[in-house]
């Protein structure tokens, strides 16, 4: 799949979209759909919630279609758009609520996968799951950083923190990501939150 | 180093993870969506003033009860403010002092040295306490004026100092309330 920072849609499909005209929004919506929603996917976690977050996306995306000023492509504008909406969605107390609960009812059924206490063995290793224990915020910087090749001052600024913030939740989510690829003897307690 | 090339190969995983699960909806089901959002938008916005609205009726009416605007207790002398070791009949052992100081004295050091534990509903006990002593402190002034007899002088100041007791003694007990939290 292409990356959605290098889509880009033809400039008279554009402004047809502009227009109101719903094949030229159909084509805009079946180029970038797939590489925005596996963003937003990533960051997100959740299926359900990433499709609120996906749906709010793309109505954003053709409400200020006009104020697209083609300064980069489509899909940049778009994944500022997308990723603004997944922290703004990470940031919410509902949000965090539902995350507690989820927790306790996870709890409650003995079904919480933690790597110190509940390792996959060294063969199955499987860097989504590693990736799915990380903390939502961990996860979000990891991947802006080393697959949407964000920096640390764009990550920082788009968290609204310090670029120190940024550094340490990255070296956060380095070390309990390499954790998982520790032989299984010598794995390390992790004690990361 | 070491870190540095698992930090590379971390990140070289990373990219190469394939897409997670299945794509998004279809543009017939993302305009079905959109078309449904602003009904969705102001049933939920519809949920949250009624939720607001509910929070501060409920702070409205904390901070009556708080105030004193709740339920009145009964009078005081009906109130559940009951000293275990007042006795009020002893009292009236002795004639007091005829002088106001020396009487109000003479009241106050009848009463029990150590405060008890009481039961009070709400602070508008506290409330209805000192609206009695102000009652009784202008009944004494005007039976003064009109030079009252002095029974009726001494039975006024006598109630007084009974207040001023049991106001006491609900003063120490939201003390201990407040203590204890």
């Amino acid at each position: 799949m292409t990356r959605l920072v290098e889509i880009t849609v033809p400039d008279e499909v554009r402004r047809r979209a502009c227009a109101g005209e719903e094949g030229a929004r159909q084509l805009i919506y079946a180029a970038v759909a797939p590489a925005t929603f596996a963003l937003i996917r990533r960051l997100v976690g959740n299926r359900s919630a990433s499709e609120d977050v996906f749906q709010d996306t793309m109505m954003i995306l053709f409400e200020r279609l006009t104020e697209f000023r083609q300064e980069a492509p489509l899909g940049a504008w778009l994944r500022q758009i997308a990723i603004s909406r997944c922290l703004m969605h990470l940031r919410s107390p509902w949000r965090r609520v539902r995350q507690c609960l989820e927790g306790v009812l996870e709890g409650e059924a003995g079904g919480a996968v933690r790597p110190a206490t509940n390792p996959p063995p060294p063969e199955t290793i499987d860097i989504e799951r590693a990736l799915a224990t990380l903390a939502p915020t961990a996860r979000a910087v990891i991947w802006m950083y080393e697959v949407e090749g964000y920096s640390h001052a764009e990550i920082a600024a788009a968290f609204g923190r310090s670029v120190s913030f940024s550094k340490s939740q990255l070296a956060r989510a380095h070390l309990k990501l390499r954790a998982w690829f520790e032989p299984q003897g010598s794995r390390p307690t992790c004690t990361l939150s | 180093m070491h870190t540095e090339l698992e930090q590379e190969s971390l990140a070289r995983l990373l990219r190469e993870i394939p897409d997670a699960g299945a794509g998004p909806y279809d543009w017939r089901e993302f305009r079905r969506r959109a078309q449904a959002a602003p009904a969705a938008a102001a049933r939920v916005a519809r949920l949250r003033a009624l939720a607001a609205a509910i929070v501060v009726a409920l702070a409205i009416l904390a901070l009556a009860i708080r105030m004193g605007g709740g339920p009145r207790p009964p009078h005081p002398a009906a109130t559940p403010v009951t000293a275990s070791n007042a006795a009020p009949a002893a009292i009236t052992e002795a004639a007091p002092p005829e002088s106001d100081e020396a009487a109000a004295q003479y009241w106050l050091d009848r009463l029990p040295r150590e405060p008890a534990v009481v039961h009070v509903g709400t602070r508008a006990a506290v409330e209805t306490l000192e609206d009695h002593i102000a009652q009784v402190d202008d009944l004494l002034s005007a039976e003064r004026a009109g030079s009252a007899p002095a029974a009726r002088v001494r039975a006024l100041r006598q109630e007084r100092a009974q207040l001023v007791h049991s106001l006491v003694q609900v003063r120490y007990a939201e003390t201990l309330a407040d203590a204890s939290r």
